[in-house]
């Protein structure tokens, strides 16, 4: 520390005075003779506890009955948590965590350090095996299901009938790691066995699978829906196979295709035996869709998790120019041609009239809703 | 007999091909089924190991797309061929011990007995077509079975049918993928 003090501080002083530079460097010798004089004694490591233990430190060699003075974190502890020179710390918590110092009471000595982490010993961790690229390899991915505040080391052993198999971890993310398939088609199942260890405990879970059980490619990408011109109820999609997917000519990929306007919760499906498109042909004209893909080795594995979703709304025709008065006074709920009004669309509710002279306006209604259908027919 | 490159044998070999894929796929939908009405209708736990039993040939195969067009088709046909003879075996065990009791499940392996046989007659047109040889069947044939218990008998034909249903889809798989450049024979399911 005393040299990276003083290499850190060389930039510091480049341009003083001499007289002024040797008074600093004097003052900082003396600063780090102190530190070190303090430290020059001490116990420091790091200490374990599970929470809601009770923690007992002792300063040192000092005895049970010396005056001292222990801090945490820098603050001063309250001499209520002292039995003689012993820290009592009950039912530690989380937030009791950091570092711990005793002092010898007059000469503020350093006697003792750690730094205590409170945490809890793992529980069974969560492990997942999958084959995302069949027929290549797998990959395990594991995490634990409740943090434990310290430190956890993972090993993970994979074997095939009696032969050990080496799984490579990924740097980044350090919980994964992937193994390549040395034979396939095989009905020997394998055994992988993940193992958690913390200064507090250690836990464990094992998977045991069938080759085929774990095949799960990634979903389709690069999923396209557009309209299709001058059809109003039709939806042209398209999709890749998984970038992940290696050998798609001698693995083939089935497809799950699920669409439904955003109006309706329900959804419709179409599986696809091959292929990488599909012609929705009944879609409601000019509502918005929202369409997904799944794919599926064609003989084994499982179905993907759904591609990300795309929107889009089928071909409808331009509005027209509306011409004539009778035209300019049609409602708007009528100005795409996709809609065509039928002929026993009720404009009037017989209910609803009062007096003749609403049934005439109902008539004229009438006509004008049949001139403006043929003018589109 | 046409030349094994002539472009008519290449379009049957293609053909044949397709067909085969098409009844490897049918086959191992099939199988499956029978296995889960075999395990539970034998009693037993689906997920029991069984250890490999003689003369059932395993369907695992290190650098399986390494193999030629040829070495696939013979390790194939004897495959099927050894099953043929172990689903024969297993519906007289079937018969014998269960009698009618049983007669789905023995329909069930009847059916499942033809197609392994029309696959193994499909897999020699493909050889006769590569101008190869047909193995005789003596070669192929498994060793007698050693007398066992009617526990052993069933956790064996679990062993069968298990097997038989990785075979399916390897020989799809085979069946669909080029061989290497490298190899003898011309690569299956080729343009032509």
């Amino acid at each position: 520390m005393n040299v990276a003090v003083f290499r850190s501080m060389a930039p510091v002083f480049p341009k003083m005075a001499s007289p002024v530079r040797s008074a600093c460097c004097v003052v900082l010798a003396a600063v780090v003779v102190v530190y070190a004089q303090r430290h020059s004694q001490q116990d420091s490591h790091v200490q374990y506890e599970r929470v809601g233990a009770d923690v007992t430190m002792k300063c040192g060699s000092m005895d049970w009955d010396a005056a001292v003075t222990w801090t945490a974190n820098g603050t001063d502890i309250d001499e209520s948590h002292l039995n003689g020179s012993y820290l009592i710390l009950k039912n530690v918590g989380l937030s009791q965590s950091g570092q711990y110092f005793c002092y010898e009471g007059s000469s503020w000595h350093l006697k003792y350090q750690t730094n205590l982490r409170v945490g809890t010993p793992p529980k069974e961790p969560v492990l997942m095996c999958r084959s995302n690229n069949y027929p290549k390899g797998f990959y395990c991915s594991w995490h634990l299901p409740t943090p434990t505040y310290i430190p956890n080391f993972f090993n993970i052993s994979v074997i095939h009938g009696t032969k050990d198999m080496v799984c490579e971890k990924d740097s980044p993310p350090k919980n994964r790691c992937h193994i390549k398939y040395l034979q396939l088609f095989s009905t020997v199942k394998y055994k992988v066995t993940l193992t958690v260890t913390n200064a507090l405990g250690k836990n464990f879970t094992t998977l045991t699978f069938d080759e085929f059980a774990i095949v799960k490619p990634d979903p389709p990408e690069s999923v396209v829906a557009k309209p299709v011109p001058n059809n109003p109820r039709r939806l042209e999609v398209s999709w890749q196979n998984p970038s992940s997917w290696p050998d798609p000519e001698s693995f083939p990929l089935k497809f799950f295709l699920r669409y439904r306007p955003l109006i309706l919760d329900q959804w419709q499906h179409v599986e696809l035996s091959d292929g990488t498109s599909h012609t929705i042909t009944d879609a409601y004209a000019g509502k918005e869709y929202i369409i997904q893909v799944a794919a599926k080795d064609s003989d084994i594995g499982t179905w993907s998790d759904w591609s990300v979703a795309v929107h889009a709304t089928p071909w409808t025709e331009e509005p027209k120019h509306l011409t004539t008065e009778a035209q300019i006074t049609e409602t708007t709920s009528v100005s795409t041609s996709s809609f065509m009004a039928p002929p026993t669309t009720k404009i009037c509710d017989k209910g609803a009239m009062v007096g003749s002279g609403a049934m005439a306006v109902c008539w004229t209604a009438g006509l004008v809703v049949a001139a403006y259908s043929v003018l589109f027919i | 007999m046409a030349a094994a490159d002539s472009p008519s044998a290449a379009l049957r070999r293609r053909d044949l091909c397709s067909r085969g894929i098409r009844l490897a796929g049918k086959m191992r939908a099939d199988v499956v089924d029978l296995l889960d009405a075999y395990v539970e209708q034998q009693g037993l736990d689906a997920s029991a190991s069984v250890a490999a039993v003689e003369g059932v040939p395993l369907a695992a195969v290190e650098r399986w797309d390494e193999q030629t067009g040829t070495q696939r088709l013979l390790e194939n046909l004897a495959a099927y061929r050894a099953f043929r003879a172990l689903l024969a075996q297993m519906l007289e065990e079937q018969r014998e011990q269960l009698g009618e009791a049983d007669a789905g499940l023995g329909r069930a392996l009847a059916a499942v007995l033809l197609q392994v046989s029309a696959f193994a007659y499909h897999l020699e047109e493909l050889l006769r077509l590569e101008s190869r040889g047909i193995p005789g069947e003596e070669e192929d044939g498994p060793p007698p079975p050693p007398r066992l218990s009617r526990f052993e008998q069933k956790l064996r034909g679990l062993g069968v049918l298990r097997e038989l249903a990785h075979w399916a889809v390897r020989s799809e798989r085979q069946l669909a993928k080029p061989s290497p450049a490298s190899g003898a024979a011309p690569g299956l399911a080729e343009s032509p």
